[in-house]
């Protein structure tokens, strides 16, 4: 028998204080953000191609040769503002974070990138074409005259490469599964190429000459972008180290290729609370130091008077990641964040399913441990290919019994051919999602594990009537 | 709320959009002229700005409301304000409604509430306005024209004080109330 | 009415302080009824109604709660009661006035100068009544408001003389303040004076034409009223005048840029 089924029962079920739901407001509130940013995302954009025709651009359509400049015109500025959006997206800035989460905001920098390539490319060749055809020159020619005659153009030829080379080796990253530091080296390019492509923005072309208001909203696009990057990706992490002090403590082997990184620091009930539980960690030993990881917390941060602890469950994936294994005792750590909307912050429902597979069962292990929920609200289920696969179980089923959570351990093969997160022996005997936790249309749903397995978890959810608010998903990769 | 997000870009797009092909048009109307030109990119820079705050300023809320005391003017007068309630609802940044004085004019009673957002006026509605007796006035004081000799007389020495238009600091001195205060200080 | 100049230059003792950018002068019977010393305490207290308005209240005070409002800083939530209680005032009064009077400029700030001296000038008066003083008169900038009587006891009216805006150094006309309670009308203790010749910005005009009166002066019960009415009727022009005559207990006397006269009986000798 694979599946175990391990109820606790609560003694006594509140049911009555169903009625009254907390996380009602912050629900309205972070969807109305995610809206503002929708809005905020498309005004931009358009703001971009205002910039444009408030300048008269739209008269330019009058010759053949004016169009294509006119559309290269427009395309360059919306692929340069697509561009801007992007590094915001990737800056972890608050806002975006709290509203949809670091790794929908990192999947929507995903899907801008081919967008963004494809328009700064066709900027590149409808203005060659453009003012080609107003000189009586072929596009190839125009474009070498460009090079050699023009200040700046030459950093946005070498800027137009680094976009191409960043764009493509990250598709090609992601289908291949190039080691992720591969594709963080690549993904430092980028700042090359926009910086490189910034100075002829302005000194080429009349729409941001020298003392029109267009120059001055796009030199504050450009600014503000490079200070929210600086601001969030260097300043908050030095202060973030610098202030909590973190050294690894213990590292406990918790299953073959598996373990738990232990450290202990100043401020950690900072930590606590309704915020992100995802981190990104720099351990500072020699050959280490510039790899930074990125791993949820296992255990909720811990502060006992001036010293706190906290902990992080590691699943040997990479090169990097073996590393971990054998870290010293004492070995200083470099920490960036909060980040992330797997927690408490996303909760829109009283009741809460939580349901984790392999190494993503750890993040699930600190949530049920902090969000509020009342005795027989909560069902977790944990899922692996054999009970051994079930990391912090034994935790898991402690905290389940103390809090009043439904337990479901789910082990063993998934059948063969059939798309399925379920065990052979649950699909044979029908089960679904909702037969575990037969509310979870008024639940808040927690999903984490690997990529493919957590798409059929969601699937199940929604034909179990789960609306896309209440699905919370952390994908474990980057 | 997919929907909300959907027309709210579009709109704030659309008006965005709208507003640069306005000012763009007046730009090459103005073709030539330099007035134009900078009349018209001037425009957008505002407008701009006004559109997108439109598109994404929606999810107002009715919250608590709060009564102030009130503090009635002079004892004699018949027109004075009776009573302030003040009336603070709204969630969100510089939003509120707030009820004005109730007023006593010759037509009944009247107190207003307005709804602030963003610190400008969206909305004036009236809670009282008894209008029934408006036709019933008597127009007995209807201002008529009349001659500078059929006006009340003074000469500056049968006066305790002088009104006019607001008299600046800076004109003061020079004024028919200096000379009284003067006499008189 | 008495003749002013039986009662001689000695009957009457002032005090003047600058304010809001205008000058205001406190005006009391010289007897015995107020001593110097009652009379600089009760100076001291107006001044300070004065200058705390317009700490709050002022736009040209870059520091002023209404200045953090203009920009934005400050948001009429956050704001005090009292200038919530204005702004309502503010704009219940430019629904009244069906827009002639405003509380917002043309760029859309909100500019509560409009309403605040005279709302000064009633507190101020609050002020001096609740000191026990029951005679004076008190004028700010041309804006009057009185109590009482110039002859303690007599029963005699304030007499206020009204600018004439082609010779400012003469009197139009001129106007009883406060004495006995008419019970038909009430008693006018307020005259506001609202022009376009000077300090123009102050009231915006609606049409592109120029404001159709040079000076529009308004006596009522308060000065609140009066100073709104006669900066709605400059700024609404004839049509504002009628509305204001028909829906309120006012005395108004409006000069024309051509120098005509339209005026309310009670302006009439």
């Amino acid at each position: 028998m694979n599946t175990q089924l391990l109820t606790t029962r609560p003694e006594v079920r509140r049911s009555s204080r169903g009625s009254v739901n907390p996380f009602k407001g912050q629900h309205r509130r972070r969807l109305l953000r995610a809206d503002l940013l929708t809005v905020l995302f498309w005004a931009s954009l358009a703001g971009a191609i205002a910039l444009w025709l408030a300048d008269g651009g739209a008269s330019g359509f009058s010759t053949p040769a004016g169009s294509f400049t006119a559309l290269g015109i427009v395309a360059g500025l919306a692929g340069m503002d697509l561009v801007l959006l992007m590094l915001l997206l990737a800056a972890r800035l608050p806002f975006i974070d709290g509203a949809v989460g670091h790794d929908r905001a990192l999947e929507f920098h995903r899907k801008l990138g081919k967008p963004a390539l494809y328009l700064l490319l066709a900027h590149g060749i409808l203005i060659a074409i453009g003012y080609g055809m107003a000189e009586g020159l072929d596009p190839v020619t125009e474009a070498v005259n460009l090079w050699v005659q023009v200040p700046d153009m030459w950093l946005a030829y070498i800027s137009m490469v680094l976009f191409i080379a960043v764009v493509v080796t990250s598709l090609v990253a992601v289908r291949r599964r190039f080691p992720y530091e591969f594709w963080y080296a690549v993904h430092l390019l980028t700042y090359a190429a926009v910086l490189t492509s910034i100075p002829h923005q302005f000194s080429v072309g009349g729409l941001f000459a020298p003392g029109t208001w267009q120059r001055w909203y796009w030199l504050a696009a450009c600014i503000g972008t490079g200070a929210a990057l600086l601001h969030n990706r260097v300043l908050e992490p030095i202060v973030a180290t610098t202030r909590h002090k973190l050294s690894v403590s213990r590292v406990v082997q918790v299953a073959p290729g598996v373990v738990s990184i232990e450290m202990t620091g100043r401020h950690l009930d900072e930590l606590t609370g309704a915020g992100g539980r995802f981190f990104i960690w720099r351990f500072l030993a020699p050959g280490m130091w510039w790899h930074p990881h990125p791993f949820s917390l296992s255990a909720e941060p811990l502060q006992l008077g001036p010293s706190g602890s906290l902990r992080i469950t590691v699943r040997n994936l990479g090169k990097g990641s073996s590393q971990l294994a054998r870290l010293k005792r004492g070995t200083k750590v470099a920490i960036e964040g909060p980040y992330g909307l797997f927690s408490t912050a996303a909760r829109s429902r009283n009741h809460v399913v939580m349901i984790g597979a392999g190494i993503g069962i750890t993040p699930i292990r600190a949530l049920l441990e902090s969000t509020p929920f009342n005795p027989g609200d909560a069902t977790v289920i944990l899922r692996g290919r054999s009970e051994k696969e079930l990391y912090l179980g034994k935790e898991i089923m402690d905290l389940c019994q103390r809090r009043g959570a439904t337990l479901y351990h789910l082990t063993g093969r998934r059948p063969a051919g059939v798309e399925t997160w379920l065990p052979a022996d649950a699909t044979r005997s029908g089960y679904r999602l909702g037969s575990y936790a037969p509310n979870i249309a008024e639940a808040d749903v927690y999903v984490c594990g690997p990529a493919a397995w957590a798409q059929n978890v969601l699937k199940d959810a929604r034909a179990a009537g789960v609306r896309e608010e209440q699905l919370h998903y952390e994908r474990f990769d980057w | 709320m997919r929907i909300r997000a959907a027309v709210s870009a579009t709109l704030a797009s659309a008006g965005i959009l709208l507003v640069g092909w306005q000012s763009g048009s007046h730009v090459t109307e103005a073709a030539g002229s330099s007035i134009g030109t900078s009349a018209g990119t001037t425009g957008t820079t505002g407008s701009t700005g006004a559109s997108a705050a439109t598109g994404s300023g929606s999810g107002s809320s009715s919250g608590t409301s709060t009564s102030g005391a009130a503090s009635g003017s002079g004892a004699t007068g018949s027109t004075g304000s009776t009573e302030t309630t003040t009336s603070a609802a709204g969630a969100g940044n510089g939003s509120g409604t707030f009820a004005g004085s109730v007023s006593q004019t010759r037509f009944g009673n009247v107190q207003v509430q307005i709804t602030v957002s963003g610190g400008k006026i969206t909305d004036v509605t009236a809670l009282q306005l008894t209008d029934e007796d408006r036709r019933s006035v008597a127009i007995s004081n209807r201002a008529a024209p009349l001659l500078r000799s059929e006006v009340l007389q003074a000469q500056s020495a049968n006066v305790q004080t002088i009104g006019g238009a607001t008299v600046t600091s800076d004109a003061y001195l020079s004024s028919l109330q200096a000379a009284l205060d003067a006499a008189n200080l | 009415m008495q003749p002013i100049s039986e009662l001689g230059g000695s009957a009457l003792k002032a005090r003047t302080f600058g304010s809001m950018g205008t000058v205001i002068s406190l005006t009391v019977p010289a007897g015995a009824a107020v001593a110097d010393h009652e009379l600089d305490a009760a100076v001291a207290a107006v001044e300070r109604v004065f200058a705390r308005l317009d700490e709050s209240f002022s736009l040209y005070r870059p520091d002023s709660e209404a200045s953090r409002l203009a920009r934005g800083e400050l948001s009429l939530r956050e704001a005090s009661a009292g200038m919530r209680d204005r702004y309502a005032d503010a704009v219940g009064w430019r629904l009244m006035t069906e827009g002639a009077f405003s509380p917002e400029r043309p760029d859309g700030v909100l500019d509560l100068s409009g309403l605040i001296k005279g709302y000064a000038i009633a507190k101020a008066g609050e002020t001096l009544q609740s000191q026990g003083i029951t005679d004076w008169c008190l004028n700010a900038g041309g804006d009057v408001l009185v109590m009482g009587s110039p002859v303690p006891g007599s029963g005699a009216s304030w007499a206020a003389g009204v600018v004439d805006p082609q010779d400012r150094t003469a009197l139009l006309s001129a106007f009883e303040l406060g004495g006995p309670a008419d019970l038909k009308t009430g008693t006018r203790r307020a005259l506001a004076t609202s022009g376009s010749a000077e300090r123009g910005d102050h009231i915006w005009t609606a049409g592109a034409g120029g404001a159709e009166f040079t000076q529009v002066s308004v006596a009522a019960a308060d000065i609140v009223t009066a100073d709104v009415l006669a900066t709605a009727i400059v700024a609404g022009g004839t049509a504002m005048l009628h509305r204001a005559t028909d829906g309120w207990e006012i005395d108004v006397l409006a000069v024309r840029r051509d120098g005509e006269l339209l005026a309310t009986p009670g302006f009439r000798a």
